[in-house]
């Protein structure tokens, strides 16, 4: 289980995130909000890239931080960039051997992940000559190099074709089917409401809402029950 | 442990790939020839033969060291690649580490390859081979490493050019600086100025400990007690770069 217990951060006076407290047990969630309300820095502090200025953090139990919650989670960042001149597979590799996989097994391992995200073809490629889709691809590929009990994914379907996206979302579906728990990041609610489980509104540093899409929703539609939520903050905060 | 040489492998698999690297490496080479042109023109004044090709190493490698010191560090933060090593089981330090390892590994392959390139050129022109002349080139990577340490230090609070104002300010007050205390005293300066010759003395690193090349080039009775205390300052010097950039690269916000 993820849990989020006050947590905060502040750069000098500035409060990014506001005592923000969650436990997330869904298998698909998708924290949701305008740019800039905070979801990157909560991620980045989930997966031990930045550190809160108050509050803790834990993944079963322990700090998220810690090499042990390291190892059994999976972290794509937004728009990620690569050692360029490396192939596809060496990036992979590299990724692999980081958590001590290497050899043939996890050879082919790695290029199965590849394939499910429609890289095989590229994976002797160097990364410059990669589209932005196959970029985010890779950055997707290598958050499940350690096999992940965890996978945090940072606006995943950002820059991907309409197929790209369909293929993107079977393999989260696909992903939630062996167990795995997924949280990502996102400011497209059609993505929320196609395969979340649950979702948690996110303004201002300020955790506004979490639960199911369902119950938000009410037989709405998602985008304006959004709107209405951070409307309501926003004339409660005047 | 075994992070810190995965980091260092790869960070020596991506720099040797630069076409910066290779066109210094391309420019050595050419240097080499022109070295050996050189050598027919002076006839027989191997020492000036020496020199030359020793500066021409020292040139190169201070070129290399200045290169990745300052861009490759800072290329993996400002591109966030950092993002992907640091979110699997690897410390900052082991980063850090990895990253100074994997650059010194890349000066050490240049020092070799240019070692190869100066002992082909001294046996042409004097059938001989000199071991003096690659312990000099070993004096010189111990420097380059000195170097990329600061220069991977400044770069964890700085941008890539005041990086690269600073290590070369560095480089060549490490340099002048025991000659300019010297002159200082014997002159008779004192004062402020003294305060400041003095700090720069001993807070700055004084690169000319690793500088043999005139014994090299005229040899003299070998004073192996100084290359002791040069690789132990280098060691410690280097240490304490390092701890710093790790202490200011926690801290730091990705």
């Amino acid at each position: 289980m993820l849990n989020y217990l006050n947590v905060t951060k502040k750069y000098g006076k500035r409060t990014i995130v506001d005592d923000f407290s969650l436990s997330i047990k869904s298998d698909i969630f998708g924290f949701l909000g305008q740019n800039g309300a905070g979801k990157t820095t909560i991620m980045k502090m989930t997966v031990g890239l930045l550190s809160q200025s108050s509050g803790e953090i834990t993944i079963d139990g322990i700090p998220s931080s810690s090499k042990k919650s390291k190892e059994k989670i999976g972290f794509m960042p937004e728009t990620p960039y690569f050692y360029e001149r490396f192939t596809g597979m060496e990036f992979m590799k590299f990724c692999g051997e980081l958590f001590g996989r290497k050899g043939r097994v996890f050879n082919s391992f790695a290029l199965d992940l590849l394939k499910k995200v429609d890289l095989e073809k590229a994976k002797d490629f160097k990364i410059k000559t990669y589209s932005k889709g196959m970029r985010q691809r890779l950055g997707f590929a290598q958050a499940l190099v350690n096999d992940p009990q965890y996978i945090f994914l940072d606006e995943p379907l950002d820059g991907l074709d309409p197929i790209g996206r369909r293929e993107m979302k079977d393999v989260i579906l696909g992903l939630k089917k062996e167990g795995k728990k997924i949280f990502f990041n996102t400011h497209i609610l059609y993505d929320v409401e196609e395969i979340c489980d649950e979702l948690g509104i996110v303004h201002n540093g300020r955790l506004l809402y979490s639960g199911s899409v369902k119950n938000l929703c009410n037989g709405k539609p998602l985008e304006d029950r959004f709107i209405e939520v951070v409307h309501n903050k926003e004339i409660e905060k005047k | 442990m075994s992070n810190i040489f995965i980091i260092a492998k790869n960070t020596f698999n991506v720099e040797v790939r630069d076409k910066i690297i290779y066109a210094v490496f391309g420019f050595a080479i050419l240097y080499f020839f022109l070295m050996e042109f050189m050598s027919q023109l002076v006839l027989g004044e191997l020492p000036m033969v020496k020199s030359f090709a020793l500066l021409g190493v020292y040139f190169f490698n201070v070129i290399v060291a200045l290169f990745l010191g300052t861009t490759s560090f800072y290329k993996d933060i400002e591109r966030k690649i950092v993002y992907f090593i640091l979110s699997k089981p690897v410390s900052r330090s082991q980063f850090i580490i990895g990253k100074f390892l994997g650059l010194c590994a890349v000066i050490l392959f240049s020092s070799v390859v240019m070692g190869i390139d100066y002992m082909f050129l001294i046996y042409v022109v004097s059938h001989t081979i000199d071991f003096l002349g690659l312990l000099a080139i070993a004096m010189q990577f111990l420097e380059m490493s000195l170097f990329i340490a600061f220069a991977m230090f400044v770069t964890t609070f700085s941008s890539s050019i005041l990086s690269i104002v600073f290590t070369s300010a560095v480089f060549f007050i490490g340099h002048v600086v025991s000659s300019l205390l010297s002159a200082a005293s014997s002159m008779g300066i004192g004062g402020f100025k003294l305060i400041l010759i003095k700090l720069m003395y001993y807070i700055l690193p004084n690169l000319e400990k690793f500088d043999i090349r005139n014994i090299a080039i005229h040899p003299v009775q070998l004073p192996f007690l100084n290359f002791f205390f040069a690789f132990c300052y280098a060691l410690f010097y280097i240490a304490l770069l390092l701890f710093s950039a790790i202490l200011i690269f926690k801290k730091k916000e990705l």
